[in-house]
């Protein structure tokens, strides 16, 4: 080993030394935290690594130990530790934020670099351009987007309606003032039609076990089959209340805050023929939920309606005094004054009648360097699809 | 309207053009005829695909069950695609039995086929990043065949040359494909929940996987006459793939962790 020209043990060895003194520095310094690498530290990192990157191509020209940086051999025993590690924190136990894999990684980035200045010593278009996007732009994002991390803030917002709110909360919870405000003005839910569901009366257990099934109502009068039984559903309040007699509760329509959704079905078993009919309710926090019971062992429900969007009308103002009026949903987050407002929750004991909407802040200075590796990536990728033809050809001239 | 329970009798039919096209592979001027039938075996399967998305309003792409007709679709794609261009008489007869595999698991273990789509998912970014990926996911199958007929069937220098080189396009068209998925992905998470990568368990065997077949292509380059051990690491990246497709639904350490884990 160590005699030139390198190979893969030279690679394995590297690594593993690497990965030993990762350990160890866990052991002395603790974990490797990537918050407490904001700007300036960051940049400064940034520069290190391109000065060694430089220094290994610059030395490489003269020396053929600096040259095995950037050989095949590097790269697969790098890429191999990074895939070992992967599967590590795949498995469960955390291994991304932890010394050794921040080493390797570093090392996976100086191989990286040196291979993409090796390459572009003596640049050819037709025979480099796929081979530098692609290399070139996973330098690129993986740098912003590793060292970026250090600059990131995701916060938390809760406002309630009506109200402005300017603080928001990061992960530790601590509450962070922020140069913008938002108000909200009114929080809107849309909902899937209702569905139907079996529960074992016993475990309440949906049913069939397992494999539970469920059916959506998407039309009134209509007539359905869930497992053993066919359901008519007779009648349907989108909007509903419960009314308690002596004896028993049944549904009218209430077409005001907190109202919940109802409906009226008739149940009877495909093969014995046992029937049943009444009331089935998903509840919520003003009325209680209601089930059918349709025999000793099996009631019918209607779980709580699923979301299909949900949105918050909003104001959001500026620090300078400036404000505007945007709507944010799932998927479409609002951008202003550098932050990306996102939905993110609401009170979800409350449902469709919820006063509080949840908003994520985000913030990455990095993310247009992410953005470009990327974009870059995705042209190496266009190269590596065109080049699986040519690759017949270069086989064939290898054999000759 | 086209829903599960008309499924068989698109499958069926499929499954047998299917069979039929890669028997005639195996015949002296069967050529056309395979191509024809294997054809046809998908045009029945798609127009059973695209009826399903209309009654169903959204893509069929949510649960297992959707993804796995998608993957069903892809691979006698992929082998089609193969054996007109390399004439490998053999890939059919893989890509149609692994592929009908998968119809047989949709066909006795149907899992819900819920309607609803939860908000997040919502995106014009779902639909493209779910194709691209299973298509990665089929082409990377049939690289994977190649390798084991390649490590399991008789050493010749002649055609494991050939095979090797055949596994070589599939997994650069299979690596592009994933490529693109995971990036699509990366700008879609950064649309939907803030961040465009967080080690969500199916992202970090997405990575893993991603590194394998990296690891795959780099050593192709530099150790060319290596053959079965470049096979070998072949069938390795696949079944970390395996893991990262429906794996990772059943590790504990995902559970409840991840946004990838739909259905119940």
């Amino acid at each position: 080993m160590w005699i030139l020209p390198w190979g893969y043990r030279e690679g394995w060895t590297i690594c593993t030394g690497l990965t030993l003194t990762g350990l160890a520095m866990q052991n002395f310094v603790g974990e490797f935290d990537v918050a407490a690498m904001p700007y300036p530290v960051n940049v400064a990192a940034c520069a290190i690594l391109a000065v060694v990157a430089v220094t290994v191509h610059a030395l490489s020209r003269k020396y053929v130990v600096f040259r095995w940086f950037s050989s095949p051999q590097a790269s697969i025993t790098a890429l191999a530790f990074v895939l070992f590690m992967s599967v590590i924190e795949g498995l469960g136990v955390a291994t991304i934020n932890s010394w050794a894999f921040t080493l390797v990684f570093a090392y996976l980035l100086l191989v990286l670099a040196a291979v993409v200045m090796r390459r572009l010593r003596k640049p050819k278009l037709k025979r480099d351009a796929g081979f530098v996007f692609s290399h070139a732009g996973l330098l690129l994002a993986l740098v912003a987007a590793s060292l970026g991390s250090g600059d990131l803030q995701r916060l938390r917002m809760t406002v309630a309606r009506d109200a402005a709110e300017w603080r928001a909360a990061n992960e530790r919870n601590e509450l962070v003032e922020l140069p913008l405000a938002i108000e909200l003005k009114s929080f809107d839910i849309d909902e899937y039609p209702p569905e139907l569901m079996l529960i074992d009366n016993e475990t309440g257990e949906t049913l069939p076990r397992g494999k539970p099934t469920n059916v959506l109502i998407e039309a009134c009068p209509t007539v359905l089959s869930l497992s053993d039984w066919e359901i008519e559903v007779v009648r349907y309040l989108p909007a509903a209340a419960s009314v308690m007699t002596k004896d028993t509760a049944f549904f009218t329509e209430f077409l005001s805050e907190g109202a919940t959704s109802a409906l009226f079905a008739k149940a009877r078993h495909k093969t014995t023929g046992v029937s049943s009919e009444g009331w089935v309710s998903c509840g919520n926090h003003v009325f209680p939920y209601r089930s059918l019971r349709l025999s000793d062992d099996e009631s019918l429900i209607m779980p709580p309606r699923k979301p299909k969007r949900f949105a918050s009308e909003v104001r959001v103002y500026s620090k300078e005094g400036e404000s505007r009026e945007s709507v944010i949903e799932v998927n479409r987050p609002l951008k202003y004054e550098g932050w990306k407002i996102y939905q993110l929750s609401y009170d979800e004991s409350r449902g469709k009648w919820s006063h509080t909407s949840v908003f994520e802040l985000v913030r990455d200075p990095w993310l247009p360097a992410v953005y470009a590796g990327i974009f870059m990536m995705l042209v190496g990728a266009i190269f590596l699809f065109l080049s699986s033809t040519e690759n017949q050809t270069y086989n064939k001239k290898n054999k000759e | 309207m086209t829903d599960w329970l008309l499924f068989p009798y698109f499958a069926l039919p499929a499954g047998l053009c299917w069979f039929v096209g890669a028997g005639f592979a195996f015949k002296t001027n069967g050529f056309r005829r395979a191509i024809f039938f294997t054809a046809l075996g998908l045009c029945l399967f798609c127009v059973f695909m695209v009826g399903l998305w209309i009654s169903l309003e959204r893509p069929p792409m949510r649960t297992m069950g959707e993804t796995r007709l998608w993957y069903s679709f892809f691979l006698p794609a992929a082998g089609l695609v193969t054996y007109i261009s390399r004439r490998f008489k053999w890939i059919l007869s893989f890509t149609a039995l692994l592929s009908f595999v998968f119809v047989c698991i949709n066909l006795f273990k149907p899992e819900i086929h819920d309607k609803t789509l939860m908000p997040a998912l919502q995106s014009p970014w779902f639909a493209p990043h779910v194709i691209v990926y299973m298509l990665a996911y089929a082409t990377l199958g049939a690289a994977t065949i190649a390798a084991v007929y390649l490590l399991v069937g008789k050493k010749k220098r002649t055609t494991d040359e050939e095979t090797i080189s055949l596994c070589d396009s599939l997994t650069y068209v299979g690596t592009a494909f994933m490529t693109v998925g995971m990036l699509f992905g990366a700008l879609w998470a950064k649309e939907a929940w803030g961040h465009y990568w967080s080690w969500d368990p199916k992202e970090t065997w997405a990575a893993a996987t991603w590194t394998a077949y990296l690891i795959y292509i780099h050593f192709r380059k530099s150790q060319p006459k290596r053959r079965s051990t470049a096979a070998l690491i072949l069938v390795g990246s696949f079944l970390l793939l395996q893991i990262c497709w429906y794996g990772v639904n059943y590790l504990p350490s995902a559970r409840g962790r991840s946004v990838h884990v739909y259905g119940q």
